[in-house]
């Protein structure tokens, strides 16, 4: 071989390389275009609900109380009746069978939207006004869409009748679309237009919160000991491994130890954040140790020797230099170990977080459930609005881990300091 | 002559299995620069670092024999280490500020030695360590700026100027000029004749002119003993050792 050739055959292996790279790049790059693409396609409608605009008569009668009447006696009232009255006048219905059909097409809660209204006036006795009243999970699919009218009438959710009086309700611009204020609001519920995140998300803070109040000065603490102080020798090196075994363990182990020890032994209370909490602790706890043993070590040892050699301690040299120099490796390991907490779901499942709590957690130790578990409920749901729910809650967990994925560059590059 | 500062007596140093030092006994002068000449890894810098006992943080590293300052045992494990460094000041290859500060770089010393009380007190440590180690004019305007900015030679005498605030009776340079251009060579060593008026200072270096510039005393080392030890200039013009002789002359090493 002449040496044009072999020249020209190492030229050609580069081309050659850098070609497969941009492929990869390229394969990966789709691959997230198709993931965010359809996250989005699916969830982006679930942060508008569909509402009926619905002429309300408080109606003093049926309603038995007063003008200015106190928040106790409103609470207690039966809005039931005007409730009927008013969505009866939506649409004339000939029989008890069609007036069903007419109210189906709102939100069960629909006596409590009318209740909340009065509650924030209660000045509306004899008085009409125009409501925006919730509709149903059907008439809301129908709405964006997501429902194929064309079906014959004994396959669909929606009768006939059903869909003559929304095509009247659009033709008078009676349906409307506002900002899905439940979604962010309100927990879990078996009617997808009322469930909401709103437990979840308060559940999952809870736990990451009390995941970062374990894990951080316990594994930043181990770190510094084992990385500065430890004498090395077979015990620290078999910490060491077992530290990285940990890190791999699957997340579920740590779900079933929590089942075993917290549950069943300490009797902690079932489906809490708290548990929750303790649980992902101990699952990151050797995810952080590991980066921020990484950052102590980068640390160059000239710096730990500049400081010993003007008579600083061994405790001065690492708490003066090393860890600050170490400190934004520490925090953004700290917060990708966070993130992927965010993220689990089997070790939640098993501690009890899979069940269906309705109520907001107001404690960390309320049952609660918490954003990738909520994910798991409602993709195993039949209804068609909990499809768009599920996609919007991965987009809402999936805008949170990008923003503190980009806390830990941010604080990394902010922080680091650059030494020679 | 100068009084004796430092004394060690049968000093052995082994790295793990391997034995770093034979048997040195060198005595160094106060108030004197005594230069160690040897060709790489014969023990010179293992010798120094034997004296602020820097080589406490290789967990591997073995010391036995004695070292004396001013009369008193140092290889004593009872001994407190950080006292002893705040005798013995310390200069490296590379230059290592801290990425800090140049004020705080002078400062960290005499703050965890509890020297310099009042803000004004460590002004006056950190401007007259500068100004002994001659870089108090380069830096007096800049210094909230970062250490690590200003040039190697001038890093290099902010170390001295660190290791100077703490007040030391000795000053140990393992080849502090090896990773500095002429210039600011020649800079260190002016500042080396300066320093030696107030310091004892061992330095050790690759350069032979640079010992016979700068230092009274020269030892030469060789795979861990001490070959020959004697005045500069009886070493380079005249020594007794023929492996001296053939270091010297440039016939290995």
């Amino acid at each position: 071989m002449t040496k044009e050739e072999r020249l020209k055959k190492r030229h050609s292996a580069e081309k050659r390389f850098r070609f497969y790279g941009l492929a990869s790049i390229f394969v990966a790059l789709l691959f997230v275009l198709i993931l965010v693409h359809n996250i989005f396609s699916k969830g982006s409608s679930a942060f508008m609900k569909t509402a009926i605009n619905v002429e309300v008569f408080f109606d003093q009668e049926l309603l038995e109380i007063k003008n200015g009447a106190t928040e106790n006696q409103i609470l207690e009232a039966d809005f039931y009746d005007i409730t009927i009255e008013s969505l009866l006048k939506v649409f004339p219905a000939q029989d008890l069978d069609q007036e069903n059909q007419l109210i189906d097409l709102f939100t069960t809660d629909a006596e409590i939207e009318i209740k909340r209204a009065f509650l924030e006036n209660n000045n509306l006795i004899g008085k009409k006004i125009n409501l925006e009243i919730t509709a149903s999970d059907d008439i809301d699919q129908l709405h964006k869409g997501n429902y194929p009218r064309d079906l014959p009438e004994d396959r669909r959710r929606i009768s006939d009748f059903q869909l003559i009086i929304y095509d009247n309700l659009v033709e008078n611009k009676k349906i409307i679309k506002n900002f899905n204020n439940y979604f962010f609001k309100n927990g879990d519920s078996r009617d997808p237009e009322l469930a909401g995140i709103g437990g979840a998300l308060i559940g999952s803070f809870y736990s990451i919160i009390i995941c970062l109040l374990l894990a951080f000065p316990v594994a930043v603490l181990a770190s510094i000991y084992l990385e500065e102080f430890a004498p090395k020798n077979k015990i620290t090196d078999f910490i060491e491994i077992n530290i990285n075994n940990l890190a791999a363990v699957p997340s579920i182990v740590y779900g079933l130890l929590a089942l075993q020890i917290l549950l069943a032994t300490i009797q902690l209370p079932r489906s809490t954040p708290l548990v929750a909490g303790i649980t992902l602790a101990l699952m990151t706890l050797p995810r952080i140790i590991i980066p921020c043993r990484a950052s102590l070590k980068a640390v160059p040892p000239s710096i730990r020797e500049g400081a010993l050699a003007v008579g600083a301690s061994k405790f001065q040299s690492v708490f003066h230099h090393v860890v600050p120099l170490a400190l934004p490796g520490t925090l953004s390991g700290t917060i990708i170990g966070l993130a992927q907490a965010l993220g689990e779901t089997a070790p939640l499942i098993l501690i009890g977080m899979v069940a269906f709590v309705v109520d907001i957690p107001s404690t960390p130790i309320d049952p609660s459930s918490s954003l990738p578990v909520q994910v798991y409920l409602w993709s195993e749901s039949a209804e068609r609005g909990f499809v768009e729910k599920t996609s919007a809650t991965i987009m809402m967990l999936l805008s949170f881990l990008i923003v503190m994925n980009f806390l830990a560059v941010y604080l990394r590059q902010k922080f680091e300091k650059r030494w020679n | 002559m100068n009084e004796i500062k430092i004394k060690s007596k049968n000093l052995n140093v082994y790295y793990g299995e391997k034995q770093a030092l034979f048997d040195v006994n060198l005595d160094l002068n106060e108030k004197e620069v005594t230069a160690l000449i040897g060709p790489s890894g014969c023990g010179k810098s293992t010798f120094i670092r034997c004296i602020n006992r820097m080589n406490d943080v290789i967990d591997i590293c073995k010391v036995s024999g004695n070292i004396e300052i001013d009369g008193v045992e140092i290889n004593d494990k009872n001994l407190d280490v950080v006292s002893l460094r705040e005798r013995v000041g310390m200069v490296f290859q590379k230059p290592n500020p801290f990425p800090k500060s140049i004020y705080d770089n002078i400062s960290y010393g005499p703050k965890i030695h509890g020297k310099g009380e009042t803000k004004s007190e460590l002004d006056e440590i950190v401007e007259n360590s500068l100004k002994k180690a001659a870089l108090w004019e380069e830096v007096k305007d800049r210094l909230d700026e970062p250490g690590t900015g200003l040039s190697g030679g001038q890093q290099q005498r902010l170390c001295i100027a660190r290791a100077i605030s703490v007040n030391p009776e000795v000053i140990l340079m393992d080849e502090p000029c090896s990773a500095l251009d002429p210039i600011a060579t020649a800079k260190i060593e002016e500042l080396i004749d300066e320093l030696k008026k107030t310091y004892t200072i061992v330095i050790v270096t690759h350069s032979m002119a640079q010992a016979v510039r700068v230092s009274q005393k020269t030892g030469f080392f060789h795979l861990g003993k001490l070959i020959e030890v004697g005045k500069t200039e009886k070493i380079f013009k005249n020594p007794d050792n023929k492996m001296t002789q053939d270091y010297i002359t440039g016939r290995f090493g």
